[in-house]
């Protein structure tokens, strides 16, 4: 969703922004659980996965351990990091969230340990000086509440999972939940005479949970 | 996901069968629940289905009640109904199926008591003589056996849910679960996407 959106950024009318959030806040808040937790559509998952990230094309690999390891990882501390660079160098957003998303999505490499983390971000561009300043601002109060308040923001929308999109069109907000969605909402906001204003949540894992634009 | 098949039957190169087959046996075979037990997914649903009737065209109808109703229905009785149709005039079988969803899904009548299974029977262009046939063999072990074949069948496909699409191509039968995967099974097996009306009427 996150790269399909990117794609139609300069085709659609929109404007499209990452708002990074907790997943694992979210399904805790909702009571939702990681759909592979049912067996059946666990496995279903594992092929429809690779057949949706073929159509889309984009590097996402899966496997059974693939999905141990997304559920028994947790985000928070790469999504204070990427919440810390949001706040101080915006500019560094997008990237770093893609390099976060190669690296837990497709390498199937830890992103929670420190170093790991600095390694992301040296990739994306980011200067060991700013990797390092960030990562200790991720355990700052500012930080904490940051991350939280537009973690609370993704549920005030409706949000109960990820990937979670809201749409701002004919002025309210639409959430649309999953992979799958895009077609429906470019179908939609075609029909919609307003600037159409998006707000993306953004998430390496399935524990992060995206945010919805303003 | 019905009807969307349905339309594109004859333009894509396909042959398309109804397999009448127990939701309820699927869902405890495998542990699932329905989506809107989960009260932000329930709220969820209830927008994006409107939506995607809309950009199907399709007419159904949701509402918090109407979640209500379909949870609190056992379709049995209707799923053996329909599959004695299929063993005896399997050529009302997608007539028939397509009024039980509309009472279903749009109308939110009941379908589980045998005099409003009758009238969609009727509805559906049967004579009352078949329709009344039809229900008694529904009670019948072979009636009993082969719907619970049918959900056996979906099951070792790997269903969980419905609605599920079993599509047979390489050799191999793949599963599509849900009423969004209609684009990704046409461009896997070589058809082109016309969007979700792909002819003036159906």
């Amino acid at each position: 969703m996150l790269q399909a959106l990117c794609r139609y950024r300069h085709i659609w009318n929109i404007e499209l922004r990452f708002r990074p959030a907790f997943l694992g806040g979210i399904m805790q808040q909702t009571g939702n659980k990681p759909p592979a937790m049912l067996p059946k559509r666990g496995e279903y998952l594992l092929k429809d996965m690779k057949r949706m990230a073929k159509y889309y094309q984009v590097p996402l690999r899966m496997s059974p351990d693939a999905f141990q390891h997304i559920m028994g990882t947790s985000s928070l501390t790469a999504m204070r990091f990427i919440t810390a660079i949001d706040m101080t160098n915006p500019q560094y957003l997008e990237p770093l969230s893609r390099q976060f998303w190669m690296r837990f999505w497709s390498q199937h490499e830890d992103i929670s340990q420190p170093e790991n983390i600095l390694a992301i971000a040296r990739q994306a561009g980011l200067s060991a000086e700013l990797s390092q300043k960030a990562l200790e601002m991720a355990s700052s109060p500012p930080v904490k509440d940051r991350l939280k308040d537009t973690t609370t923001e993704a549920l005030k929308h409706g949000a109960f999972g990820m990937p979670a999109v809201v749409a701002h069109y004919d002025g309210k907000p639409h959430l649309f939940f999953g992979s799958d969605r895009l077609e429906l909402l470019g179908s939609i906001i075609g029909e919609s005479a307003s600037f159409h204003h998006f707000g993306f949540m953004l998430s390496p894992s399935w524990n992060k949970i995206r945010n919805a634009a303003e």
